[in-house]
């Protein structure tokens, strides 16, 4: 009963700040901003707390899961375009998780970061289930490092289009890419607004960024942080 | 109708995600079930085991309303008495910082290259 409560809840408020944001574009507007605090000030009043809602609400999380899976379809969709494409596609994304992962780290340092965030703060530019298991890898918190996820996430659905106007991005493969790296799922959901060839390429940098950051997360990550506690 | 054939296909993809927890328990690697479900999925469509219909409604919701499957998630933020410290604000300082030096040069390399390909082929 709880359960179901709690998915229809989620899923009103959901298509209602959707709505909303989709009318008013403006960042506080964002489903991801708005919809969480819709929630919170209605099971507040319930004296439900977030881990009771979490629980009810798991089936949603769970559906990150078989989402993850979709993602074969678009690729799948347009194997002639990735193949064409491949060069660009591997030699951007290791750019970008490569700059990703320093430019954290770098950060980190310089504003003195307690080990717990700096190391949960470095897989979070790529896709939450997989940045769960990074996280775990190199001993990070997952829950923490999924907030620093989500956080990317809102970040870049909201800077991305200023960034490709400002950089005068004009190809659909660049657009997509830098969205898909940035900002995974939440910047593949915005190049959807794009076009389908921005999303796809969006799609395909989010997941070769996972596929790369694993890599990292055996190499370079540890390097870093062994850097760290000399 | 179209709600029940969604969540069909949905129902189909899990059997791909289990395949994936299946082939990662058997094989111990640290690669997410999803990601190897993932893979299996496009195999399948590849070999032409999974007709494209069976699974394309259902793909195209999952992957419309991904925001949705990160709300609870979000809720749990409040949890997290960390983050509304100052630590937590120059993390979020930092995630702003660095998700724009990261959309930028990921921009500006695949931009470069794609024009450079451009002009070779022309």
């Amino acid at each position: 009963m709880i359960y179901a409560a709690m998915i229809c809840m989620t899923c009103i408020l959901y298509f209602v700040s959707k709505k909303l944001y989709k009318k008013y574009p403006i960042f506080l507007l964002h489903p991801l901003l708005l919809c969480p605090i819709l929630i919170i000030a209605v099971i507040l009043p319930f004296h439900v707390s977030a881990n009771q809602y979490m629980s009810g609400a798991a089936f949603l999380t769970h559906l990150l899961g078989p989402a993850t899976v979709a993602f074969a379809i678009p690729i799948y969709k347009h194997l002639p375009v990735i193949k064409k494409n491949m060069s660009i596609i591997l030699i951007s994304v290791t750019t970008g998780t490569l700059v990703a992962i320093m430019s954290s780290f770098a950060l980190s340092i310089a504003f003195q970061l307690n080990s717990n965030f700096l190391i949960s703060v470095l897989p979070r530019s790529i896709t939450t289930p997989i940045a769960i298991e990074v996280s775990k890898d190199i001993g990070g918190l997952p829950t923490l490092t999924t907030i620093f996820v989500i956080f990317t996430g809102i970040i870049g659905g909201i800077i991305g289009p200023h960034v490709i106007k400002v950089l005068s991005i004009k190809s659909p493969l660049a657009k997509g890419l830098a969205l898909g790296m940035s900002a995974h799922g939440v910047g593949t959901n915005k190049a959807r607004e794009y076009g389908e060839q921005e999303a796809t390429f969006s799609t395909l940098a989010m997941i070769f960024a996972a596929f790369i950051t694993m890599i990292w997360a055996k190499s370079l990550i540890p390097a870093l942080i062994h850097l760290t506690s000399i | 109708m179209k709600i029940l054939m969604i969540a069909l296909q949905i129902l189909f993809i899990h059997v791909f995600l289990y395949l994936g927890a299946g082939v990662k328990a058997l094989l111990g690697i640290s690669i997410p079930a999803s990601m190897i479900g993932l893979f299996l999925l496009f195999i399948a469509l590849c070999l032409k085991i999974v007709k494209i219909e069976w699974v394309e409604k259902g793909a195209g919701w999952l992957i419309a309303e991904l925001l949705l499957f990160f709300v609870p998630s979000a809720v749990g933020i409040i949890n997290y008495d960390d983050i509304f410290s100052l630590q937590g604000l120059e993390t979020i300082l930092l995630i702003g910082v660095s998700t724009f030096i990261v959309m930028g040069t990921t921009a500006f390399v695949a931009d470069k290259i794609f024009k450079r390909k451009d002009r070779e082929t022309a």
